[in-house]
């Protein structure tokens, strides 16, 4: 887990981890590079939507086929993410799966994206000789 | 138009032989930028003003950044100041342009300063791998991993690790032209005409249209390839002859861009 201030210039260490997670565990490079756009893309739509002086949080969390990403802020008044945005499309793009998360009823309300970006299908081969590296 | 001529212009050196082509800037300021007598008058006046440009480049030189380069910079912001200087506002060009210049110069530092200080060792790094990238993605027609890129270069997996984080950590144009090649000659017409079909489509194509405007024809083409026609970064950076590395970093900076713009506060 790793928790930054919500503001646009912390983001870089996020993406900073979510493609060096994704490196080291063997994800192909494209895939690691859309991750980090992805991170970069879902943070930025979060940082816009926090309340002033919020910390974003962001868990990874990683297996064997997949990087499951979940960012959340405590959102302002009314914020809400737009789905019909070209914000949205490049992280549909990116990643396999793009899920609105968050709890409204929380005080503040939560707001968050989940980004689950799995491993390429080509290449199991990959997996395996992952594994026995152990990672 | 205020008269300029005898305007009290700041106590600089070079004044006293700039000052007699205030009213240039009063004649000019009167034509359409389209009209060949300003565009003779602009050329005149970024002429007789080269001195100064080139006595701004000067006080930077021995930062390890080429003289010359620093001429040229200075000579970009010189020809800025010309045409953005508006002789009613009652300030003297010279006023304007040495701010305009010297900012010019600084930021061109600031742009280089991290391209200057790449070391050695992490640019060959970054050249292998690049090359590495691309061989591989020919050969197996997806980007390839980190440890193959350690099998296929030789080298310890934690190396690699190490460039590639280098190739994020380093904003530099000048690792990004180590490896950009000539294009493969593939017409990417087709390809790009079925992006833009795909942009009529989508629901926010008249905020996004004007913003893709304003790029350049590279990064606006990246962009489509990626978002619109489905194409991954490796792929793409076989079309347009460039290293999947600098693709990538092309297209964060394009979205970030973007981003901003969306928003309203580029």
């Amino acid at each position: 887990m790793v928790q930054i201030s919500a503001h646009p210039t912390e983001l870089p260490p996020l993406r900073l981890v979510a493609a060096d997670l994704a490196a080291r565990a063997d994800f192909d490079l494209d895939t690691v590079a859309d991750l980090r756009l992805a991170v970069d893309e879902a943070a930025s739509e979060l940082v816009a939507a926090a309340t002033p002086d919020a910390s974003l949080t962001c868990v990874f969390t990683l297996d064997d086929e997949r990087m499951v990403v979940t960012a959340s802020v405590p959102a302002r008044d009314g914020a809400r993410l737009r789905q019909d945005s070209f914000g949205w499309r490049v992280l549909t793009t990116l990643v396999d799966e793009v899920h609105v998360t968050g709890d409204s009823g929380a005080d503040p309300p939560q707001l968050g994206i989940s980004l689950c970006k799995r491993r390429s299908a080509l290449h199991d081969d990959v997996v395996d000789s992952a594994l026995t590296e152990g990672h | 138009m205020t008269p300029v001529e005898g305007r009290e212009t700041r106590a600089v050196k070079e004044d006293s032989g700039y000052a007699q082509l205030a009213p240039l800037f009063a004649e000019m300021a009167e034509l359409s930028p389209g009209d060949a007598a300003h565009a003779e008058l602009r050329d005149r006046l970024v002429a007789a003003h080269l001195p100064l440009a080139h006595n701004i480049a000067r006080r930077f030189a021995h930062r390890g950044e080429p003289q010359d380069d620093l001429e040229q910079v200075a000579t970009v912001g010189l020809i800025h100041a010309v045409d953005r200087f508006e002789p009613g506002r009652g300030s003297d060009f010279l006023s304007f342009a040495i701010p305009t210049i010297t900012g010019e110069v600084r930021r061109h530092f600031r742009d280089h300063a991290w391209a200057v200080r790449v070391p050695r060792r992490l640019k060959d790094l970054h050249v292998a791998i690049g090359a590495a990238i691309s061989e591989l993605s020919q050969r197996h027609g997806r980007a390839p991993t980190a440890t193959e890129l350690a099998e296929h270069l030789g080298l310890p997996r934690e190396q690699v690790l190490e460039g590639l984080e280098a190739a994020n950590a380093y904003r530099s144009s000048s690792l990004d032209g180590l490896l950009d090649a000539s294009t493969t000659g593939i017409a990417l017409e087709d390809i790009v005409g079925e992006a833009d079909a795909e942009l009529e489509r989508v629901e926010f194509r008249t905020t996004l249209a004007p913003l893709l405007e304003q790029l350049d024809e590279r990064e606006r083409t990246i962009l489509k390839l990626r978002f619109f026609a489905g194409m991954t970064q490796s792929q793409i950076a076989q079309h347009i002859g460039l290293s999947q590395m600098h693709v990538s970093r092309l297209l964060s900076r394009t979205l970030a861009r973007l981003r901003n713009e969306l928003r309203g506060e580029g």
